[in-house]
């Protein structure tokens, strides 16, 4: 099946890039909903099924080893999604 | 939020497809909802009193605003978030589409012409100005067929009109055709009893449906173009239990018999072709109708019916959504060109019909977000 619809594309920035980078972010905004959305279905599921429910997900309270499993995984997340604007300063550094 | 009706055709979702396609429609909210809304406050507070301050009047067209408008990075922001939208939401059916295309299209084999028939033309020629962009920014558009006996664009037209909508159509999108039948043609023409109903850019039959159930002595017709929106819709239909008989035609020349129709109805269609072709569209409404007949053409509303700035707003639709002949037709005027086909201008039809009925219909719905404040179609027509 085509893709893209026939017709020229209309320029909406100053810069035609910025146009490409919102697409980018409008379809990663969305599978974040989706992912979400797939999320809530494994929660009602298990409320429903009895295996945990909604509450105790509130209630959870991560032990020592967890918080720390979590904070490494949220750094490295934050450094994948940033990793362009680390970029320009490695650059420099390798020119030294 | 209301939900479309599931009909056997309906292209089914994965979880995390109807998620996507829940996001969109979301989405389309927000934009409509918290968005669009401050183009206005950037208008009215920046844009015009600059404007005045600048020339000593106010700026006198949708033309002149665009162009003010057009440099405001909200203004840009709104109209890239709004293009990107668009585009999603076809991709976020048509790939549900794609992955079960093999399916759908046995499904439309077998439902077979048990009630109503399908007639293709394989010689059929896709008129030019229906080629030159794909209307709405759906690939392929409304004609384009990727395999044989295709239904895709059927089906993507299908769901995506609803999402695009949001629902604003009912849940078998068919508020047009219903709409005017129960709150126009039932109301004004109590006595009015059509032998023979004919549907031009019937699309999938959306519109077409709920004139089998308000005249279910009639045989009805229905027009389009594209081949898999046909066999779609016949498809639909048929799962439906309506009787229709749908055929590959261009409104502009039928195949059907002069005098052969008591009613020819269409849903916005004159706005998807150009001027020469709405002229021709009407002409052959007039060759069709048997005398005292009625034509009636749903439409959105003319630009003498709203301020400058709302028809720059609607106008937005013409560069950015690929509607070329949107504003062409909006700026029409309609009893010349009916009169120009052959209407007798004291005979021509132009009024605003309450639209929603089907609201009417599914009381206990919470209500979604609405598409548009407009609470009314804009219906031209004529007898004969």
């Amino acid at each position: 099946m085509q893709k893209k619809a026939k017709g020229k594309r209309p320029v909406y920035f100053n810069d035609p890039q910025i146009d490409k980078l919102l697409g980018i972010t409008m379809a990663l905004i969305g599978e974040v909903s989706v992912l979400r959305e797939r999320l809530d279905t494994i929660e009602r599921i298990a409320a429903a099924k009895g295996l945990f429910s909604l509450a105790e997900i509130e209630a959870y309270q991560p032990d020592e080893d967890t918080a720390q499993a979590r904070e490494q995984l949220r750094s490295e997340y934050i450094a994948r999604v940033l990793r362009v604007l680390q970029e320009e300063v490695e650059t420099l550094n390798q020119e030294k | 939020m209301t939900q479309q009706f599931i009909h056997p055709m309906l292209p089914q979702t994965t979880h995390d497809e109807l998620a996507r396609q829940n996001f969109i429609q979301t989405l389309k909210g927000y934009i409509v909802g918290q968005v669009s809304p401050g183009n206005k406050v950037v208008y009215e507070k920046v844009v015009k009193p600059k404007f005045e301050q600048e020339h000593q009047r106010s700026p006198k067209d949708r033309h002149e605003i665009r162009r003010l408008m057009q440099d405001e990075p909200y203004y840009q922001w709104w109209s890239a978030l709004r293009r990107t939208h668009q585009e999603m939401m076809w991709e976020s059916v048509a790939c549900s589409v794609e992955r079960q295309l093999p399916k759908l299209i046995e499904q439309a084999k077998d439902q077979g012409n048990t009630l109503g028939s399908l007639s293709l033309d394989p010689n059929f020629k896709i008129p030019a100005y229906q080629t030159a962009v794909d209307i709405h920014c759906m690939p392929g558009s409304y004609h384009g067929e990727s395999t044989a006996d295709d239904v895709a664009a059927g089906a993507v037209y299908d769901r995506g009109t609803y999402i695009y909508g949001m629902g604003w159509l009912g849940p078998l999108s068919d508020d047009m055709g219903d709409s005017l039948v129960q709150n126009y043609l039932k109301q004004q023409y109590p006595d009015f009893h059509p032998a023979k109903i004919l549907d031009m850019g019937c699309a999938v039959g959306h519109s077409t449906l709920p004139y089998v159930d308000a005249y279910p002595e009639a045989e009805v017709h229905a027009i389009d173009i594209g081949a898999p929106l046909l066999r779609y819709g016949h498809a639909r239909a048929e799962a439906l239990g309506k009787r229709v008989h749908f055929s590959q035609q261009n409104a502009e020349q039928t195949n059907f018999a002069d005098g052969s129709f008591d009613l020819v109805v269409s849903h916005i269609l004159l706005h998807e072709i150009p001027k020469p072709a709405i002229l021709k569209v009407l002409r052959e409404c007039y060759r069709l109708l048997a005398p005292g007949g009625m034509m009636l053409h749903v439409e959105a509303p003319l630009y003498r019916d709203m301020d400058a700035f709302t028809a720059f707003m609607y106008d937005w639709e013409t560069a950015n959504n690929n509607e070329p002949f949107w504003s062409g037709m909006r700026d029409l005027d309609l009893v010349a060109v009916a009169t120009e086909a052959g209407f007798a201008p004291d005979q021509v039809i132009q009024t605003f019909v309450p639209n929603g009925i089907w609201r009417t219909k599914t009381p206990n719905k919470s209500q979604t977000p609405s598409f548009s404040s407009r609470g009314t179609w804009f219906t031209f027509g004529a007898t004969k």
